[in-house]
């Protein structure tokens, strides 16, 4: 029995192997990155259950707005992988045409919204969708997620007092894995993040996002809360960056690793042990769905490193709804 | 039609662009009760309630953000700045959200969103209420940037940038606000965007120039009975090329007018596209009119912005060169 009233065995599997989906990709992409076939990459290992839990969740017509360190909550939303994968490449057949960085993710099919650098920006978009469903009287709510750094940005204030004053149904969730590149969390600020809300009239809750079923209990708690009407609420969720920043950075020089890939306080290996333990997988089982994804990612990479590039004229298209003589000239100019 | 000053006409385009599209919303501060500082939007939130009409929290970043995220999901914002100074904490919004989410997103999302804002001095407004910031805008591909000069202007402006399905930033002078009345049709129209108007023709001269500077060229030109080009941008982004080189191979003489600082102006990009495409049709230097490198001060407004002496002045010197 699932300990879940809600969730079913099914349900925990697919989120384990989606975690685990995830971390491998993640390892993937990351030497891959090594091997100079994809440019960049910001690690999500670490973070992958509260973000399963968040896909578990989060309704079809629900508008996530994500940061670049989302990996797991776009697999268990259901975006298919070779669509990331073209992502990461820039391939042709990239929905975005090559040009943006790896992990600067936008699915509007499926409801995941538009990825960009600068930490927190979008937080006032995801404010502005939300009055959006209100406005027309849709059905669902809006979710956004942002590391424990983009609660400093003005951004970030911006939007939880907007989301307040409009009383709007958007969830804020933090996913605090204790660093913004070399800044612990303590120095980012002083206060509790999840207490952060309370200024603007927010509520706010702390959860073990290395957990899944406090996960879980904590995102249903506060979507319950927003989709009744009562207005935002932010949820902090406690997890751990394993991996550096970004492939650029070396966590050496900053931090002892406190966590490591694969180590008894590995969320993903404390979820393993649970559904050990509740006899919900066997040592077989998780050996198979581990050299699935493994043999899953291997392939996908090699299939869609097959792709070539997009053709370089597109690199003057969308800016406007209709070209302008500026880039038509520039086009001409330099191809 | 009857007579109508600027602010006149805008407020009537939105009332009616209103009453045709649900889809399009107005939010920023004291825009609603207060219908406005400058009251643009007076009487609208009566008309069409404070779900459209949003009276904000004072936060410009919160408001153009919040406006992006509408125009990303269907919806038609209206941001109004109160003051094209304010503009700044937004700043980020503009130039990495709003102006790039179209391309980043390989047109899966658009931003049909206008960010209203007066700009310009002549109001006794010193260092926060009179600058005019048009060429940090026109550097940002992805924006359109639009200036009416008149009440005419600033109504079919104003409805096509609503209609473009783009980004604009719509420069308001807020000098002529109500300085000027003309007749305006009751109805809407459109003003093509990108396109110059040639508000007079003459042989001798080329004199561009847009927004806030125009009235006071014309009434210099007119005065002093010389034989001029006047060509209004309207748009600054993308600028009517073809009017310009059409204009500057008649003459042969051009000077340019604007009351933004000289420095990378709009003046130094008209110049470089002159020099690079028609350079053997001038007969004499190409002239910048415009305001000075330094910020807006409070008691010398009148020598900050460009005036009749100086423009005359720049006009002379190009025709006797």
């Amino acid at each position: 029995m699932s300990p879940l009233s809600n969730i079913s065995n099914d349900q925990l599997i697919e989120a384990y192997r989606n975690a685990v989906r995830s971390r491998t990709l993640d390892i993937k992409i990351v030497n891959s990155q090594r091997q100079g076939i994809i440019g960049f990459h910001v690690p999500s290992a670490g973070q992958e259950i509260i973000q399963v839990a968040l896909g578990m969740l989060a309704r079809r017509e629900d508008i996530i707005f994500g940061y670049y360190r989302d990996l797991a909550l776009l697999i268990q939303r259901g975006i298919p992988l070779d669509k990331i994968i073209d992502q990461l490449l820039g391939n042709k057949e990239d929905m975005q045409k090559g040009r943006q960085m790896p992990d600067h993710f936008s699915f509007k099919d499926y409801n995941f919204s538009s990825i960009q650098s600068p930490v927190g920006a979008h937080l006032p978009l995801a404010v502005g969708a939300a009055y959006m469903l209100k406005y027309k009287g849709r059905e669902g709510i809006v979710i956004a997620n942002f590391g424990d750094g983009a609660t400093s940005t003005s951004d970030f204030h911006a939007a939880m007092n907007f989301a307040g004053v409009f009383n709007l149904k958007i969830l804020f969730l933090c996913e605090n894995n204790g660093w913004a590149i070399s800044l612990p969390t303590e120095k980012q600020t002083k206060g509790e993040i999840y207490r952060k809300g309370e200024a603007y009239g927010i509520m706010g809750k702390r959860i073990d996002g290395n957990d899944l079923l406090s996960s879980i209990n904590g995102i249903t708690e506060a979507m319950n809360y927003i989709r009744d009407g009562k207005g935002p609420y932010i949820l902090e969720a406690v997890t751990y960056r394993i991996g550096p920043h970004s492939t650029s950075d070396d966590t050496k020089k900053y931090r002892v690793d406190e966590i490591t890939d694969g180590s008894e306080k590995d969320p993903i290996r404390r979820l393993e042990n649970l559904l050990l333990s509740m006899g919900i997988l066997d040592e077989g089982k998780i050996s198979q769905i581990k050299a699935d994804a493994k043999r899953e990612m291997d392939e996908i990479v090699e299939e869609r490193r097959k792709i070539g590039f997009p053709d370089r004229s597109t690199m003057f298209d969308d800016l406007y709804a209709e070209t302008l003589w500026i880039q038509d000239e520039e086009r001409r100019d330099m191809l | 039609m009857s007579s109508k000053t600027m602010v006149q006409s805008m407020n009537e385009a939105l009332y009616s662009m209103m009453a045709e599209d649900d889809d399009i919303i107005l939010l920023g501060e004291d825009i609603g009760r207060d219908g406005g500082v400058f009251r643009v939007t007076d009487g609208l939130q009566a008309k069409y309630g404070e779900n459209r009409v949003i009276d904000t929290p004072l936060n410009e970043l919160g408001i153009v953000g919040m406006a992006i995220g509408m125009a990303m999901y269907g919806l038609k914002p209206i941001a109004e700045i109160q003051f094209q100074d304010f503009i700044f904490p937004a700043f980020d919004q503009i130039v990495n959200q709003m102006a790039k989410i179209r391309y980043r997103t390989g047109n899966q999302f658009q931003v049909p969103m206008v960010i209203r804002t007066p700009y310009g001095g002549g109001v006794k407004g010193g260092l926060y209420h009179s600058q005019s910031g048009e060429s940090y805008f026109v550097h940002t591909a992805g924006l359109r940037v639009v200036t009416p000069s008149n009440p005419y202007d600033a109504k079919g402006l104003l409805v096509s940038s609503v209609r473009s399905g783009d980004p604009v930033i719509f420069l308001e002078p807020k000098r002529l606000y109500r300085s000027i009345k003309m007749e305006v049709p009751d109805s809407l129209y459109q003003i093509e965007l990108g396109k110059a108007r040639l508000l007079k023709e003459g042989r001798s001269i080329s004199v561009i120039t847009y927004g806030s500077m125009v009235p006071i060229v014309e009434n210099v030109i007119s005065k002093n009975n010389i034989d001029a080009d006047i060509l209004d941008l309207r748009t600054l982004l993308p600028m009517d090329l073809d009017a310009i080189l059409k204009s500057v191979k008649k003459t042969g003489r051009v000077i340019i007018v604007h009351e933004a600082p000289r420095t990378l102006g709009l003046g130094a990009e008209i110049s470089a596209l002159i020099s690079e495409r028609a350079i053997e049709y001038l007969l004499s230097p190409i002239m910048r009119v415009t305001g000075p490198d330094i910020p807006f001060p409070y008691v010398n407004e009148e020598i900050y912005i460009p005036d009749e002496k100086r423009i005359l002045a720049a006009i002379n010197r190009a025709i006797n060169y």
